[in-house]
């Protein structure tokens, strides 16, 4: 090609891009949510002159340009595969395949963040649970399964010391060594219920109530899905199945919502329609709910101040007792929970993830 | 000021008062009210003010357009519109390069298009775009990781000043690439601002090489009006000093750049007394060692939130702050970090473009390249949106000058 007839192809094809991309863009419909990315997508920003003089506007319009671009996702995979195949990075937005896994990396340890987190379970604990005896368990993310020496972590062990430092009227039941990265969904944060039998054992025999749960469940494969990693790396991974493991007295059991005042079962099927399917399990985030089983031993009651990995351990407890209460003061205050629940000789379990300590400024 | 020529001093010390008074007011008011605080141990609140996009840049402009027709070097520009097209000039506004009004003075009101001078202003948008968004970005990436971990090594205080120096270059090079594209493709030609500074064999060489258009500026309105090189040493020192003070002034509200401004004062001192003769007998690669290493402690203070902060680092560097040779989370980075810094090392040299240029005297191999060159271009586009897409929020470094 003679300098002369590149000029004009570099100019013409420059420009049709430009062209292209802008006129497709104008046509195209705006998207509401990524499903990929778990998250509502910018809308075009609302014109005011303050918004125009403060620079807010050009700020909103950014955002909304770069989530509403076309072919986005396919934009952002290849972006990924970039990352990985071309320039050898070990991760893509903190995010890497190991073992088929997605996995995110959690670092560094935030040692204020798991204080704050001591601080508000320590203030319950004097406001509400004087005199109980109290648990506490922590569940490790996927990064803390994978070899030092090829990935970083943080400090799993120093965030263990700060909790028992800070945490010295409650007692530590370790649930580390019960679990391995294969307990994970692949594409997802959480753990798989089914392999969550040597954590229901560690912690019910801890807790006393080993001798009231049994282990004749029927394990049900309910749907296949793609977690929230999924989509975030141009690589191909396995599909996650939900599986839920149930038994007569799970079936029986009912969950009541103090948030919009409905009554679900612990397998809310509804939810499948959902984005997230791990919202099958208790339906999903919520700041309180309450299980009632009318075939558990009467009496035997358990509160549970949790996160979202509570949400599928929790139905394996459903035997033990008649009521169980998750309370999530990420999405409540805890000082509102006097006027909901009556706290007096229950069994108590705080069960937080490594990722929600290290990131506790949501706490309330 | 041709009008009244009498008069010309007053109207040239008003424009200057006026743009330089805008410039400190908003650039280095909270700046001057810190130091009187921490002196006088008074309480003066901060003014806190919005710094407009590019200040810096057009004030110079300015600046350089009313001591040009004070010194008759130019006539003054009678139409309003091709003033303020020159002042407000979109391509070079917000990162430089500073574009003198000799330089554009003719463009401003004739101008040529030719497919030969769009398309070249086409490639080198998107070469700068691309060196922006694939390199300086990824680089700032592990500047930014180097900054937040507590598990610092010996190796990552190198790392960290190499991928500095690195990002800063690519990222204010690549500006100064899209502001040279943008200008071509509307017609204008501006000057370089940058001439593989890193290739250089001593400091006063590297100030040739990088951000070409400040060096120039400082060195036609401020130096030489001081007297430059010819008066005595005394003089020669003061004149440099100012100009090294005022050049670090102009990067940052903050002592960290009066520091390394004055750093390069003195080095040029040093060269100039006898440093340049004696580089000159030792091999080259020792000279480029010896500038490698100044730039990147300079950049390692320029990018310093603080002097503590700045010397802590450059501590480092050498094992005084008691961390560890190599860990785990250096090696880790290192691994992940490796062929951007492999890419940004190469592309800081003009090997590639030697290489580029050396094949292109080949007719068949030119044709090919001609060939490649659309398909090239449109690829690091589409790659450039891909990580503009991925990554929302993405402010230019230079855009707090």
């Amino acid at each position: 090609m003679s300098d002369k007839t590149k000029n004009v192809v570099v100019t013409f094809t420059f420009l049709l891009v430009l062209v292209l991309f802008f006129v497709i863009n104008l046509c195209t419909k705006d998207i509401e949510i990524s499903y990929t990315e778990r998250r509502k997508l910018a809308q075009f920003p609302k014109v005011t002159v303050k918004k125009l003089f403060d620079g807010s506007l050009a700020q909103e319009f950014d955002k909304y340009s770069t989530d509403q671009m076309i072919k986005r996702e396919d934009f952002r995979k290849l972006k990924a595969a970039l990352e990985l195949d071309v320039f050898r990075k070990k991760d893509n937005n903190n995010i890497y395949l190991y073992q088929d896994s997605l996995i995110k990396i959690e670092y560094p340890l935030n040692e204020e963040s798991v204080l704050n987190a001591t601080n508000k379970m320590n203030a319950i604990k004097k406001d509400y649970l004087q005199g109980m005896k109290c648990y506490y368990t922590i569940v490790p993310d996927k990064n803390y399964f994978v070899s030092r020496e090829k990935y970083i972590g943080m400090n799993y062990e120093k965030m263990e010391e700060i909790m028992a430092q800070s945490l010295k009227e409650m007692e530590y039941i370790p649930i580390f060594d019960c679990l391995e990265l294969q307990d994970y969904y692949v594409t997802d944060i959480h753990w798989k219920q089914e392999n969550l039998q040597k954590v229901v054992d560690r912690i019910s025999s801890k807790m006393n109530f080993r001798d009231r749960i049994h282990t004749n469940y029927t394990k049900q494969d309910i749907i296949e899905f793609d977690g929230v990693y999924a989509g975030q790396l141009a690589v191909k991974t396995a599909k996650d199945k939900i599986c839920i493991s149930t038994n007569e007295m799970i079936e029986n059991a009912t969950v009541y919502n103090h948030e919009n005042k409905k009554e679900t079962k612990i397998y809310d099927k509804e939810k499948l329609s959902s984005n997230d399917k791990y919202d099958i399990y208790l339906s999903g985030p919520t700041p309180l709910i309450t299980i009632t089983n009318p075939n558990g031993e009467q009496g035997k009651e358990l509160v549970v101040f949790r996160d979202s990995f509570a949400s599928s351990l929790v139905p394996l407890f459903t035997e033990a007792y008649s009521k169980i209460t998750l309370v999530d003061i990420r999405y409540m205050r805890s000082k509102d929970i006097g006027n909901y629940i009556e706290l007096k000789n229950q069994d108590i379990l705080f069960i937080y993830s490594t990722t929600v300590l290290n990131n506790s400024s949501t706490f309330k | 000021m041709e009008k009244y020529p009498k008069q010309k001093k007053i109207f040239l010390i008003t424009s200057v008062v006026l743009s330089l008074g805008a410039l400190i007011v908003f650039k280095y008011s909270d700046f001057l009210i810190e130091n009187v605080n921490g002196i006088f141990g008074t309480k003066v609140a901060l003014l806190n003010l919005a710094l407009p996009i590019g200040i810096s840049f057009y004030t110079f402009q300015v600046l350089s357009y009313v001591i040009d027709i004070y010194n008759g070097k130019v006539p003054a520009q009678r139409s309003f519109i091709k003033l303020a097209t020159y002042v407000s000039l979109f391509p070079q506004l917000i990162a430089g390069p500073i574009v003198r009004y000799t330089d554009v003075e003719k463009e401003l009101t004739k101008r040529e298009h030719t497919f030969e001078k769009f398309s070249y202003g086409i490639r080198r948008f998107i070469v700068g775009l691309s060196k922006k968004v694939l390199i300086a970005n990824s680089l700032g990436e592990l500047c930014q990781i180097f900054l937040a971990t507590d598990e610092k090594s010996v190796i990552f205080y190198w790392i960290y000043g190499i991928a500095f120096s690195l990002q800063i270059y690519f990222d204010f090079s690549a500006y100064s690439d899209m502001a040279i594209g943008l200008g071509k493709m509307l017609g204008f030609d501006f000057l370089e601002n940058f001439n593989y500074p890193y290739i250089s064999k001593s400091i006063t060489e590297f100030w040739r090489r990088w951000h070409i258009s400040l060096s120039q500026w400082f060195r036609d309105y401020v130096y030489i009006p001081l007297g430059g090189n010819r008066v005595g040493k005394v003089k020669l020192i003061r004149n440099i000093f100012v100009v090294w003070m005022l050049t670090g002034l102009w990067h940052g509200a903050n002592w960290t750049f009066v520091i390394w401004g004055l750093l390069f004062g003195v080095l040029l001192i040093i060269e100039k007394t006898f440093l340049l003769k004696l580089l000159e007998k030792i091999p080259k690669i020792f000279q480029h060692i010896y500038v490698l290493l100044i730039v990147m402690i300079s950049f390692i203070i320029f990018n310093a939130n603080d002097i503590g902060q700045a010397f802590l680092q450059i501590g480092g560097l050498f094992g005084a702050n008691g961390e560890a040779f190599i860990n785990s989370y250096t090696f880790y980075y290192l691994k992940s970090y490796f062929v951007i810094l492999i890419i940004g090392l190469i592309g800081a040299t003009p090997i590639l473009k030697d290489k580029i240029n050396q094949l292109k005297e080949k007719g068949k191999v030119r044709k090919v390249i001609n060939a490649l060159e659309p398909v090239v271009l449109v690829c690091l586009l589409i790659f450039v949106t891909a990580y503009l897409v991925d990554n929302s929020y993405n402010p230019f470094l230079y855009f707090r000058f």
